[in-house]
C-alpha cells in the first residue's frame, strides 16, 4: 500500500499465542505488503527475532503465563528492532512497564486494525530514521531548531524558559512516541524527581499554551491517559 | 472471592471450558484447575486448626475441658503422692495447667489455674483437706505457680492470635490473587474473541471489494463488536470494584486536560449532543487517579447523552467547593425520579425512565471509581434536569517549581 515497488517488503514479527489473533494479523498484514512470521510463545518470539532481522515485532502482553514484559526486556538487551505491545484496555501500569522497558509504542486490544498499521509504519519511520543530525524540525505552525535553540510559531519566535525547551526538545526528539511521565521528569528535572507529576502537568499546560494553536484543543502535545505524553508528527495527524 | 458478581461471572464463563484449551501453549490457568484451587488450598491452611480447636470453639467446652483436666490431674495425683511427695504435685498441677494453655483461652486457663492451685492446696499441702497454708515455703510456691500459669496462659493466648491473624492474612492474598487471576483470565477470555471479530471485520472494511450493501454489514459487525466489548468492560470494572481489586494511583490531575481526553475518548458516542464546558483558567491541580476519574466522568456524560434527547446539550463544570473539587455533569432531560436520587448508583438499577443500552452499571462504576479514590459522587435534580456531581478532596495543594523567563 504505502510501500514503494522496488524495495523488498517490510517484515513483522507477530510474537502471540491466540492462533486466531495470529491468523487475523497475519491477513491484515500481508494484505498491507508486510512479510509476517508468527510466534506463539516468549521464548520462540525471542528466538525467532535472533534468527532473522525484522523491521518491527508485535508483541502481546496480554498472557497469563508468559510474562510479555521479560520476552520485552530479553530482546532490548541485544537488540533495537521496534516493538509495539498489544495490551488491554486498563493496563495503564502494564503500558508504563513496557514502554519503560523499551517498548515503542503500545495498541489497546481489541485493536483497530487501521490504527495499528498507522502505528507500526510510524514506528517502522522513525525507527528507520533513526538519529538524525537534522536539527531543524517542523510540527505544523512549529518549527524548531534545535541548533540555535530557536523556537518559532507562525513564523514567530517563541520564548521559552529553560526548562520548557529541555522538555520541548525531549519531545522533538522522541517526536510521535510515547513518553512515560517517569521518563519524562528523570530526564527534565532528574533522577529523584519521578514523583513530581505536578511539575509535569504545570509545563505541558505552558507549553500548550504557547504552542499550541488553540490551547483548550491541543493537538501537539497529546495525554495518553495514565501514561504519559505524546507529540504529535503532523504527517501522523495528516494521514 | 466473595463478590457474588465475580461468582456470576465464573458460572457465567464455565460453558467457554474448551477456549481454554484451544490455545497452543498450555496457559496453565485452566478453569477447571482454577475452581479446584481455592478448595484445596482452603483445606491446606485450615489443616493445622482442625481436630481439637475446632472442636473448643464454644467457650463452655474450654471451662468443662479445664475441669475434667483438673480431675484427671487430681485423681492422678493422689494415687502418685506416696512416691513423689506433695511439693511434686504442684509441678504435676503446672504441666497440666501449661498443656491446656496450648489449647484454651486466656479465661479458661485461668479458671483452671484457680482450681488447680486450690485443688493442691487443699487435698496436698499439708495440712491436707483445709485451705489454709502456714508454711512460708508453700505460700511462695503458690505464688509462683499462679505467675507461671498465667504468664504461660497469657502467652500461648498472644501465639495463637498471632498465627491466626497470619493466617487470616495468608488467606486474604490467597484470595484475592486468585480473584485477580480469575479476573484477568476471564478477561483475556472474553477479549480475544471481541479482538478477533473487531479485528477481522476492520480488515474486510478496508477492503474495497465489497458491495454498499456488505460495507452496511460489516459496519454492523464493528458496532456490536465495540459495543459489546463496552458491556465486558463494564462487567469486568464492576466486578473489580466488587471484590476489591482496584488500586487507585493518586497523581496530581489537571481537570481541563482530564475532561477533553475524557470527551475524546467517547466522541463517537456522544456526537448528537452538545457538551459545553466550563473551567476556571486558574483552577488548581488535584489529586486524582487520572484514569479512573477519566473513566467516571465518561460514564456521566454517556449517561447523559442516553436519557437526554439528541440536540439537547449537557454541561461539565469544574470548581473548588470548602476544599472539595467538585466536577459536575449536568443535562436538560427530565431529571431524576426524587426517590431514585440515592439509590440510583446501586448497580442494575437503571432510573425511572428506563431506555434501552446499557446494562445498568455505568453509575455503580462511576461510584466505585470514585470512593476508591476518598471521594464521593452525588446526584440531584435541577430545573430542568439533572446533576451528578463528583467531590474529590483537593484539600492538598502541590509543591510547584518556580522559574523565571
Amino acid at each position: 500500500m504505502n510501500m514503494p515497488e522496488n524495495q523488498p517488503p517490510l517484515s513483522v514479527l507477530v510474537i502471540d499465542d491466540e492462533a486466531q489473533i495470529q491468523r487475523l494479523l497475519t491477513v491484515a498484514l500481508e494484505a498491507n505488503g508486510y512479510k509476517v512470521s508468527v510466534a506463539g510463545e516468549g521464548r520462540q518470539g525471542v528466538a525467532a527475532a535472533a534468527q532473522r532481522r525484522h523491521d518491527c515485532i508485535i508483541l502481546d502482553l496480554g498472557l497469563p503465563d508468559i510474562n510479555g514484559i521479560e520476552v520485552l526486556k530479553n530482546l532490548r538487551e541485544w537488540t533495537q528492532t521496534p516493538v509495539i505491545v498489544l495490551t488491554v484496555h486498563d493496563g495503564e501500569a502494564e503500558k508504563v512497564e513496557s514502554l519503560d522497558s523499551g517498548a515503542d509504542d503500545y495498541v489497546t486490544k481489541p485493536f483497530n486494525t487501521a490504527e495499528l498499521l498507522a502505528r507500526l509504519r510510524a514506528t517502522v519511520r522513525r525507527a528507520n530514521r533513526g538519529q538524525t543530525n537534522e536539527p531543524l524540525h517542523r510540527f505544523g505552525d512549529l518549527e524548531v531548531d534545535l541548533a540555535s535553540r530557536r523556537v518559532m510559531r507562525k513564523g514567530q519566535p517563541v520564548k521559552l524558559t529553560a526548562t520548557e525547551y529541555v522538555l520541548l526538545r525531549m519531545f522533538v526528539q522522541h517526536a510521535g512516541k510515547v513518553l512515560t511521565h517517569q521518563q519524562i521528569l528523570r530526564e527534565v528535572w532528574g533522577v529523584g524527581h519521578e514523583g513530581q507529576t505536578q511539575y509535569l502537568r504545570v509545563y505541558i499546560a505552558r507549553l500548550r499554551e504557547k504552542l499550541e494553536a488553540d490551547p483548550a484543543e491541543p493537538v501537539l502535545f497529546s495525554t495518553e491517559p495514565g501514561v504519559g505524553y505524546r507529540l504529535t508528527e503532523m504527517a501522523a495527524v495528516a494521514a | 472471592m466473595n463478590s457474588p458478581l465475580l461468582h456470576k461471572l465464573v458460572r457465567f464463563s464455565l460453558p467457554n471450558v474448551p477456549m481454554v484449551h484451544c490455545s497452543p501453549v498450555s496457559r496453565g490457568l485452566s478453569m477447571a484447575r482454577l475452581l479446584r484451587e481455592p478448595l484445596r488450598s482452603t483445606a491446606r491452611l485450615f489443616a493445622p486448626m482442625s481436630g481439637v480447636s475446632a472442636s473448643l470453639e464454644a467457650p463452655w467446652r474450654q471451662y468443662v475441658l479445664a475441669s475434667l483436666v483438673f480431675a484427671a490431674t487430681t485423681l492422678l495425683s493422689f494415687y502418685m503422692q506416696e512416691w513423689v511427695g506433695y511439693q511434686a504435685i504442684a509441678l504435676i498441677y503446672l504441666l497440666s495447667v501449661v498443656l491446656l494453655a496450648l489449647f484454651i483461652n486466656r479465661g479458661a486457663t485461668f479458671f483452671g489455674t484457680v482450681l488447680t492451685a486450690a485443688g493442691w492446696n487443699f487435698f496436698f499441702a499439708p495440712p491436707a483437706f483445709a485451705f489454709n497454708i502456714s508454711d512460708t515455703y508453700d505460700n511462695m510456691m503458690l505464688l509462683t505457680y499462679f505467675v507461671v500459669t498465667l504468664t504461660v496462659g497469657q502467652l500461648t493466648t498472644r501465639l495463637r492470635a498471632h498465627r491466626n491473624a497470619e493466617m487470616q492474612a495468608k488467606l486474604l492474598v490467597e484470595s484475592e490473587r486468585l480473584g485477580r487471576t480469575l479476573l484477568n483470565s476471564v478477561s483475556h477470555e472474553f477479549r480475544t474473541p471481541i479482538a478477533a471479530i473487531t479485528s477481522a471485520a476492520n480488515s474486510l472494511h478496508s477492503t474495497s471489494v465489497l458491495t454498499r450493501e456488505q460495507q452496511n454489514l460489516v459496519q454492523e459487525i464493528e458496532s456490536a463488536s465495540a459495543r459489546l466489548n463496552r458491556v465486558v468492560q463494564s462487567l469486568l470494572s464492576a466486578a473489580r470494584i466488587q471484590s476489591g481489586q482496584i488500586r487507585p494511583k493518586l497523581d496530581w490531575c489537571d481537570i481541563a486536560d482530564l475532561v477533553r481526553v475524557t470527551l475524546r475518548g467517547i466522541k463517537d458516542q456522544i456526537y448528537s449532543h452538545r457538551v459545553r464546558i466550563f473551567i476556571p483558567k486558574d483552577l488548581p491541580l488535584v489529586k486524582a487517579d487520572f484514569v479512573l476519574t477519566e473513566q467516571a466522568l465518561a460514564n456521566l456524560v454517556l449517561n447523559g447523552v442516553v436519557h437526554t434527547s439528541p440536540g439537547t446539550s449537557l454541561e461539565i463544570t469544574a470548581r473548588i467547593e470548602n476544599g472539595f473539587l467538585a466536577l459536575a455533569v449536568a443535562d436538560d432531560g427530565p431529571g431524576l425520579p426524587p426517590d431514585q436520587l440515592e439509590r440510583i448508583f446501586d448497580p442494575f438499577q437503571r432510573g425511572g425512565t428506563t431506555k434501552p443500552g446499557g446494562v445498568g452499571l455505568g453509575l455503580a462504576i462511576v461510584k466505585g471509581f470514585i470512593e476508591v479514590q476518598g471521594g464521593r459522587v452525588i446526584a440531584a435534580n435541577r430545573d430542568p434536569g439533572a446533576v451528578f456531581t463528583i467531590y474529590l478532596n483537593a484539600t492538598d495543594s502541590p509543591h510547584l517549581p518556580h522559574e523565571n523567563l
